[in-house]
């Protein structure tokens, strides 16, 4: 079992490595830090606050995105080309292929989100910071991240088209980011707002977790350039962000179980 | 009872489209059951259901009823797959890959150890022809390169039972004659081969049996032999005449003229000494005659169009009045 999603993971990989497009966001990120540079330049002392500032958020976003993009095309990629004729009639079941593929992604979408930690540190660098405590347990929970946001498009690609699926899939990242507002609206709400909300709460994934610098975290304030959560925090929203891989691969190999491969 | 490689016991597939709620019914009870060790062809024309049926036998459709059973095991089933080797229609592979990248991702699926896994390979690259291709990009091969990639990742897995659907399709005569002899080869060495196509010389060439399904139904299944009839349905005969020759070709069929040969052919209920004796008395020398039998393809035309009768017979009497 771990040989035969092992080599779909693989194959994956080196799929997902000939995207050129990847390439071209891996550029946009290090265009990014350097555009931290100047903005530096025109906050005095606050040069290292901005490269952070921009990075995390380059991380984050670039890293989402790509998950989205990823995600969307090459499960569905996979059915519309016929590949996948020619793999699942082979001894391998098909949540172990959906597994493999997810895998194989994580491992692209990991190097990326090192890649990219790698520019902001060496911009941090350049404006005479390093990369501390903080920014790391910053850079992991943006890991966390990209890696749930993969999981999810994933799930809604493999029943749906590359464009629905990555509709669908922004918009959960989007909510999910927006957690906390979701919660007032919970609350304070009435009416289909507050049914809305309280849906959104059930089934989507909380990404917010995994971005809490400049939120309040159980009342205290927290931001990577001063008090940050503690790696048992992180452990915490990594083992969440795991929960919901787990449950939505399950439900993408099921979906994927019952498709007919015509 | 024989031992089966394929047992097919009244498989239905019927798709219903999303919005439309149509139903379209590619496999109607379809029962067919294919012994160890047998060359099997399965014929039928384009849309008849003959890749329904094997999507279905290797797992990657569900039927809608009935049953089937590879190798023993109830589909679908992994433990088959495992003992089976597939070349899907019109193959597609991963195209950054070299055959002989396809070949190790093959045998890793089917659990092959790697050590054997290599030397396999490069058996399998030279014995389908593509050596001076195997670091290729499967993206720069032609059709019939493509091919001879699937049929050696159908392979990778030393399988007991081989599935090839269109295995000669886009293959050029000599492609078609080494896949043929690739076919024979397979079930020389003990595996069991089944194989769809439409092209009914390969299958009357090198088949055990032969199976034809019609619009979503099997037709006919037996040895060939079995299957064409035995009765003469005429006479082919080939005259060597200087002149004209209207005389002796007045009322027959396929009638086809070279410089001054002349062949053609006399229907089941013609004399056909009389006629010879006619030819004689026009001058003309005879070059040969032969009977001529039905053929898989007189069979295979006969058991289509009954099939199109039957399905338009069926369709007139759902029609409502």
């Amino acid at each position: 079992m771990i040989g035969r999603i092992w080599a779909i993971a693989l194959n994956t990989f080196r799929e997902a490595a000939r995207i050129r497009v990847l390439y071209g966001i891996l550029v946009l990120v290090v265009g990014a830090n350097l555009l931290a540079l100047v903005l530096g330049t025109m906050a005095t002392r606050e040069e290292a606050r901005v490269a952070r500032d921009i990075g995390l958020a380059g991380i984050s976003l670039f890293g989402s995105l790509t998950a989205i993009f990823l995600g969307v095309f090459l499960l569905y990629t996979e059915v519309q080309r016929r590949t996948i004729h020619a793999i699942v009639s082979k001894p391998i079941e098909r949540w172990e292929f959906v597994v493999g593929k997810y895998l194989g992604m994580a491992l692209v979408l990991s190097v990326l989100v090192a890649l990219f930690a790698v520019a902001m540190a060496a911009m941090l660098a350049f404006e005479g910071a390093g990369i501390d405590g903080n920014v790391m347990r910053a850079v992991v929970l943006a890991w966390f991240e990209v890696l749930t946001v993969a999981a999810i498009a994933i799930f809604f690609s493999s029943f749906s088209t590359p464009f629905m699926s990555g509709i669908f899939a922004l918009a959960m990242w989007v909510i999910g980011r927006l957690t906390p507002d979701v919660e007032a609206a919970a609350r304070n709400a009435s009416g289909w707002i507050r049914v809305l909300a309280k849906a959104a709460l059930e089934i989507v994934p909380d990404v917010h977790l995994f971005a809490v610098s400049g939120r309040t975290v159980d009342g205290a304030h927290v931001s990577v350039h001063g008090d940050f959560v503690d790696w048992g925090y992180v452990g915490m929203a990594g083992l969440h962000g795991l929960g919901w891989i787990a449950a939505l691969l399950a439900l993408s190999a099921l979906l994927f179980h019952r498709r007919d491969f015509v | 009872m024989a031992d089966l490689a394929i047992d097919v016991r009244d498989l239905a597939k019927t798709y219903r489209t999303p919005f439309a709620r149509r139903k379209v019914e590619a496999l109607r009870g379809v029962t067919f059951s294919v012994e160890r060790g047998a060359l099997f062809g399965f014929v039928g024309p384009n849309g008849a259901g003959k890749t329904t049926t094997i999507r279905t036998l290797m797992g990657l459709i569900r039927p809608t009823s009935g049953s089937a059973k590879l190798l023993g095991h109830t589909i679908p089933s992994r433990e088959a797959r495992a003992r089976v080797g597939f070349l899907p229609e019109a193959p597609y592979f991963y195209d950054y890959l070299t055959v002989r990248e396809l070949l190790d991702l093959a045998g890793r699926l089917f659990g092959v150890p790697s050590a054997v896994r290599k030397k396999r390979a490069d058996d399998l690259i030279e014995r389908v022809g593509l050596t001076r291709a195997a670091d290729q990009n499967l993206k720069k091969f032609s059709k019939g390169m493509l091919q001879r990639a699937g049929l050696a990742q159908a392979l990778m897995n030393d399988p007991e039972l081989v599935v090839l659907d269109e295995p000669m399709s886009g293959l050029d005569p000599i492609g078609r004659k080494e896949v043929r002899d690739l076919i024979v080869s397979l079930r020389d060495a003990g595996k069991t081969v089944f194989f769809s196509t439409h092209i009914l010389t390969d299958v009357e060439a090198i088949t055990d049996r032969v199976a034809i399904i019609a619009r979503g139904s099997l037709q006919a299944s037996g040895s060939p032999a079995e299957l064409v009839k035995k009765t003469v349905l005429g006479t082919d005969v080939t005259v060597r005449v200087a002149g004209d020759a209207a005389a002796l070709t007045a009322g027959h069929s396929r009638i086809r003229r070279a410089g001054d040969e002349l062949g053609l052919t006399l229907g089941a209920d013609v004399d056909v000494d009389a006629w010879i004796d006619q030819a004689h008395a026009a001058g003309a020398k005879v070059v040969s005659v032969s009977p001529r039998h039905e053929t898989l393809e007189d069979l295979f035309m006969r058991e289509v169009k009954a099939a199109d009768d039957a399905r338009a017979k069926a369709d007139a009497t759902e029609q409502p009045s």
